[in-house]
């Protein structure tokens, strides 16, 4: 359950080491650009791009599968959805269901496609720490600060919903304890029973979190905190050449992919 | 079906034993070992001080011997039963467990809901929920006829705390483990509480209570449990003059109070009060009594 909050793996690489925002528009762009080419070669040059980036990121692999797990019935159900829905000649027939060429041909390059997509995806938030991807979404987001946007206030609110969900996690699972001792049952009985089981539950962890929210606010108006301002970081975000030379790289796979 | 009053006069505690009990938190992909190989006996009816400083291990230890932590080495016995023995579910029932600030459990509308939440779940018939409640509620000084329809989060900081207290009492437990159940309360509230605790001692309840406050723990129990670090470090009834010191001030605790106080006055130890109050009667009454004399 925690991990799949908390996706971030610290390692010490020239992916993790890279500029959070040059991660983000490099991984952005590949995305965007995932989608506007239909061919196996383009994807082929995707995937192999990807598979590099995986091999230096230091991330184990079982931390990309456990990405990817999530996601596996939506790709279950893209294949199959698209193997037996798309018209044409028929190669295998099972009784109504006929299975073309065309659709076999599509049900693997969309399964393939989303597989590449949610391992670019992955790569970005397993190499990026929560805050400093906060922070790059921020700076990101500053042209819409001019239609009034507040892009500094939307990613403070990201960090500290991130900072919290840990707490509360441990807080859930304290009062879930707790209240077992006095005979509450958590999975028990039919859907509304376990729903009304919720109550000894959710009651006391809003309370919790209003008071602690009203408490946070107040802390941190006593530390000056103004809304609508534009503040300096503590660490600023430095874009080097290796930033540039990522971003160079990105840009390369895009156009290799879509001329071959 | 038993009768509510049969199930009160059972308050005469429950043996616990750990036996080789080690726990570990899982913390992303490793454990964080919070309890150590820790191995103890405490008689039915024991009243058990759990000390040691922050962080060792007290709370991890109260919840697995109330079950609700599952030890990954050892076991918790319960009256000499193991897990899954005849008779362990029901044993496990009467040893009632208060959580740190408990107050922060309260979920009900009204405090008399809060209290009998616990009876209710375990299937008892309305009446003896409604007797249990009641009761709970008049031990912890908090009767229904004043507070029974008062929204909980309406009571103050103290009265919270033992409403909190009186819905595990509800239970009929006959042994209650307090983690830290003095913490942020003001001195007032910390006498009331201390008072409904000696009351339900006086009762025949076992009594475990963890905390590193070493003075409220003189004054409530016989025995203490010292833990450091996940281990065990001392067992035992209090033991004070004999070196015995050294068991709580190596482990960032102190000595009480008024054994300081009677060390300080060269009395002898064995006799030290268990509280403040009692050592200045001690000290004044025979004073006064050479005065008038």
């Amino acid at each position: 359950m925690r991990t799949a909050i908390a996706q971030y793996y610290p390692a010490e690489s020239a992916l993790h080491s890279r500029d959070p925002r040059a991660k983000f528009v490099a991984v952005a762009a590949v995305a965007v650009a995932l989608f506007t080419r239909d061919s196996f070669v383009a994807l082929a040059v995707y995937g192999a791009a990807a598979l590099v980036a995986l091999a230096v990121s230091r991330v184990p692999l079982a931390w990309y599968w456990r990405g990817l797990k999530p996601v596996l019935w939506l790709i279950a159900l893209t294949f199959v959805a698209q193997l037996f829905f798309v018209p044409g000649r028929a190669l295998v027939a099972l009784g109504p269901l006929k299975v073309s060429g065309r659709g076999l041909e599509l049900a693997s390059y969309l399964s393939l496609r989303l597989i590449v997509l949610v391992l670019v995806g992955s790569l970005v938030t397993l190499t990026t720490s929560p805050i400093s991807l906060t922070d790059a979404i921020a700076w990101l987001g500053r042209p819409l600060r001019r239609v009034r946007v507040p892009t500094e206030e939307i990613a403070l609110m990201m960090t500290i919903a991130l900072r919290f969900i840990p707490t509360l996690l441990v807080e859930t699972e304290t009062i879930m304890r707790a209240q077992r001792a006095r005979g509450a049952a958590f999975d028990r009985g039919g859907p509304l029973r376990r729903a009304r089981a919720l109550i000894p539950l959710l009651v006391p962890l809003f309370v919790l979190s209003f008071r602690r929210a009203d408490e946070l606010a107040l802390a941190m108006e006593a530390r000056c905190y103004r809304p609508g301002i534009v503040r300096t970081r503590m660490h600023p975000l430095h874009a080097g050449m290796g930033d540039w030379l990522l971003l160079a790289i990105a840009a390369a796979v895009i156009v290799l992919a879509s001329l071959l | 079906m038993k009768g509510a009053s049969e199930r009160a006069g059972a308050a005469s505690g429950v043996a616990i034993a750990c036996q080789g009990v080690s726990f570990a938190y899982l913390e992303g992909d490793r454990g964080v070992k919070a309890l150590n190989e820790v191995t103890f006996s405490l008689s039915a009816g024991a009243t058990v001080a759990l000390l040691g400083p922050t962080g060792s291990g007290k709370s991890t230890l109260l919840q697995a011997m109330r079950g609700l932590l599952e030890p990954n080495e050892g076991e918790v016995r319960l009256d000499g039963l193991s897990r899954g023995e005849p008779g362990f579910a029901e044993r496990q029932r009467e040893v009632g467990i208060v959580f740190q600030t408990p107050e922060m459990q309260l979920f009900a509308m009204s405090a008399f809901e809060d209290v009998s939440f616990g009876p209710r779940q375990l299937g008892w018939p309305t009446d003896d929920v409604r007797a249990a409640a009641e009761e709970a509620m008049e031990q912890v000084g908090l009767p229904v006829a004043v507070f029974g329809a008062r929204h909980p989060y309406s009571l103050s900081g103290g009265e919270q705390r033992r409403l909190a207290l009186a819905g595990v009492l509800a239970m009929r437990p006959r042994v209650l483990l307090l983690d830290e159940p003095f913490v942020s309360l003001d001195p007032v509230a910390r006498r009331e509480l201390a008072a409904v605790l000696r009351a339900l001692v006086a009762g025949g309840i076992g009594l475990i209570v963890a905390t590193h406050d070493v003075d409220h723990a003189w004054a409530l129990c016989e025995e203490r449990l010292v833990l450091d670090g996940g281990r065990l470090v001392a067992s035992g009834p209090w033991r004070f003059g004999d070196g015995g010191e050294a068991d709580l001030v190596q482990h960032r605790l102190a000595v009480p109070f008024p054994v300081r106080l009677w060390e300080r006055l060269g009395r002898p130890l064995t006799g030290a009060p268990r509280s403040a109050e009692q050592a200045a009667e001690a000290l004044v009454a025979p004073a006064a009594r050479k005065g008038s004399g």
